[in-house]
């Protein structure tokens, strides 16, 4: 049974298609990247996904169970969890803090809350800077910290929303790292990047979004050699 | 570990000094000062747990204040119900009401939200004029004699000192700061803390907004109720604007904004400066200090001047002190003491 089914979503707004009819599934333990240029649809179907926008058509079905008009935090406790591709750190509260906010779904006591947000600190491997305050963080740190917060929440699907904007290509190589650290723990993974390359390199398969319609699916192989794909990013004058 | 040993010793030093304080001191008015300090305290931290931690600024606590001082005076007043049952009648009201409140207010964020909570306050207020078969109207409610307080047949005690009240106020103030530090040591807290920065991410977290909300402006009501009812059964009179005024719900925010929004110990701080402040404001105390310590004379046309008006002017100078606080302390009394103490390590590093 695939972990993740998206049939014929559409969402508008007004009378504009942000989506229009995406439909792809996914199966446990596979990473899936989502392309697409600026204003594709990315971001607002990770919002149907997420329960932060119902879908105007179509369905959500995650692990079998239908989650359309579920609310965000009914969507992370059943395990789908997201991060922003702005990050929204938690300012005024410690990096280890933040965290256990995220583990805190999972748990009343506070010291198992601590105990497993210092286990997610490790694994974005940012254990040192546990008791600084999040909002004095460093970009490359921040993007890290919505990882582990997210992590922590014990997701089987873990949606992030461009992780690697921003970052400088040493920054980028360690969280291409990370994510792939994060699948071979067999967690299920949905990645919107902008960057080819990484996207190339962490992807099983990838979806490439057009004005808010699924343009091609495949291998990121397939994906490359796809003249629509190269039309779409390049111009056809390239082609 | 020694220095959390020696902050339990002046704790327990501090609060040994409290309870005997009582049996030495014997001005009525020494000790009317410090039921003032101990409801302002119990008043800032009520309204701390909903706006400092939560980050929900609620313009109209006056609403849950006044409730419950006028739900026990009415109760006392028409139908001689002591005022130790009469507070369960104020919670259970005001519960009542914050979940009213909260279903509607909490769909608004932000300045909304804000000008929502005003609104509430004013219609109780209103209605408190209005609903003059209950509530007296605009004369308010007066009862000057309330029933002894026995166990069996022993008497406890009479109230016919300010003795009582002060173990009341006392009580109530160490209440209020035992369940601020439960809340910032549990889940709540932490949710509290998630949905104050940042509503979105902590939606996304898992953590369903209105209900974290309302459990936050319940307690906070209900431990502002029961402020309101020991106001009401102390002073032995309530009428809409000292309970239910918008000065009110203003007076029980600066509390805490001045002494640190979101820590312990910012709303004792703030009540520490206020509570004195507002009292030497009123009682012309100011001026007269001046005149003892020679500054001024008090024939002289400013010392008349400052006699004629300084009294009146408590709520400029009141809004004065505020603006200069968010200026230079952002975070309240309490951040500028940490800031201190940082500053100081640092240095000492």
């Amino acid at each position: 049974m695939p972990i993740l089914e998206i049939k014929n979503v559409s969402k508008f707004f007004g009378g504009l298609a942000a989506n229009s009819d995406v439909s792809f599934s996914m199966e446990q333990g596979m990473i899936m990247g989502l392309i697409g240029p600026n204003g594709a649809g990315k971001t607002t179907l990770f919002n149907c996904i997420t329960g932060y926008y119902p879908p105007s058509k179509g369905e959500v079905i995650f692990n079998g169970r239908r989650m359309n008009g579920l609310q965000p935090d009914k969507v992370c406790k059943l395990g789908m969890v997201r991060t922003w591709q702005k990050v929204r750190p938690l300012a005024k509260l410690s990096v280890v803090d933040n965290v256990m906010v995220g583990a805190l779904v999972r748990t009343i006591s506070l010291k198992t809350a601590r105990d497993m947000a210092m286990e997610q600190l490790k694994v974005v491997r940012m254990e040192h800077r546990a008791d600084f305050l999040a909002g004095g963080l460093p970009i490359g740190e921040r993007k890290k910290l919505e990882v582990a917060r997210a992590l922590a929440t014990q997701p089987k699907l873990l949606l992030l929303d461009e992780v690697m904007g921003g970052l400088n290509p040493a920054e980028s190589d360690e969280i291409i790292q990370l994510i792939l650290d994060i699948k071979a723990q067999g967690l299920t993974q949905m990645v919107i990047e902008h960057d080819m390359k990484a996207i190339m390199r962490i992807s099983d398969r990838i979806v490439v979004l057009t004005s808010g319609e699924k343009l091609t699916e495949g291998t990121p192989q397939e994906v490359v050699s796809n003249q629509d794909v190269i039309d779409a990013y390049l111009g056809e004058s390239h082609a | 570990m020694n220095k959390r040993m020696l902050k339990a010793a002046i704790g327990l030093i501090v609060l040994a000094g409290l309870l005997v304080v009582p049996r030495f001191v014997e001005s009525p008015y020494a000790l009317h000062m410090m039921i003032l300090l101990f409801l302002s305290v119990s008043q800032g931290q009520s309204w701390n747990i909903l706006g400092g931690y939560a980050g929900q600024y609620s313009v109209g606590h006056a609403a849950y204040f006044g409730v419950g001082a006028y739900t026990t005076m009415m109760l006392m007043y028409s139908k001689q119900v002591a005022p130790w049952v009469g507070v369960w009648a104020g919670v259970a009201a005001v519960i009542a009401v914050a979940l009213v409140i909260g279903s509607i207010c909490f769909r608004l964020r932000g300045p909304y939200f804000v000008l929502a909570s005003i609104a509430v306050a004013e219609i109780m207020r209103l209605s408190a004029i209005n609903l003059t078969t209950l509530t007296n109207g605009a004369e308010g409610i007066l009862v000057t004699e309330i029933p002894a307080f026995k166990i069996g047949e022993r008497v406890v005690t009479d109230f016919l000192t300010k003795v009582p009240f002060y173990y009341i106020g006392l009580f109530l103030a160490l209440l209020t700061l035992a369940i601020a530090y439960w809340v910032q040591h549990s889940k709540l807290g932490y949710y509290f803390q998630a949905i104050r920065e940042d509503q979105d991410a902590a939606h996304s977290l898992g953590i369903h907004i209105s209900v974290y909300k309302n459990i936050g402006l319940v307690i906070s009501a209900v431990l502002t109720s029961l402020a309101g009812s020991f106001y009401g059964i102390y002073v032995g009179f309530v009428d809409p604007p000292t309970v239910l005024g918008l000065d009110v719900s203003v007076q029980i925010m600066l509390i805490c904004i001045i002494g640190g929004m979101g820590t312990i110990w910012g709303p004792v701080l703030g009540s520490l400066l206020l509570v004195p402040l507002s009292e030497a404001l009123r009682s012309n105390m100011i001026t007269e200090g001046l005149v003892k310590i020679g500054l001024v004379s008090a024939d002289s046309k400013v010392g008349l001047f400052l006699k004629e008006n300084l009294a009146h002017a408590h709520v400029l100078i009141y809004g004065i002190l505020v603006v200069l606080v968010i200026l230079f302390m952002p975070d309240g009394l309490m951040g500028f003491v940490k800031k201190l103490a940082s500053r100081r390590k640092r240095e000492a590093a």
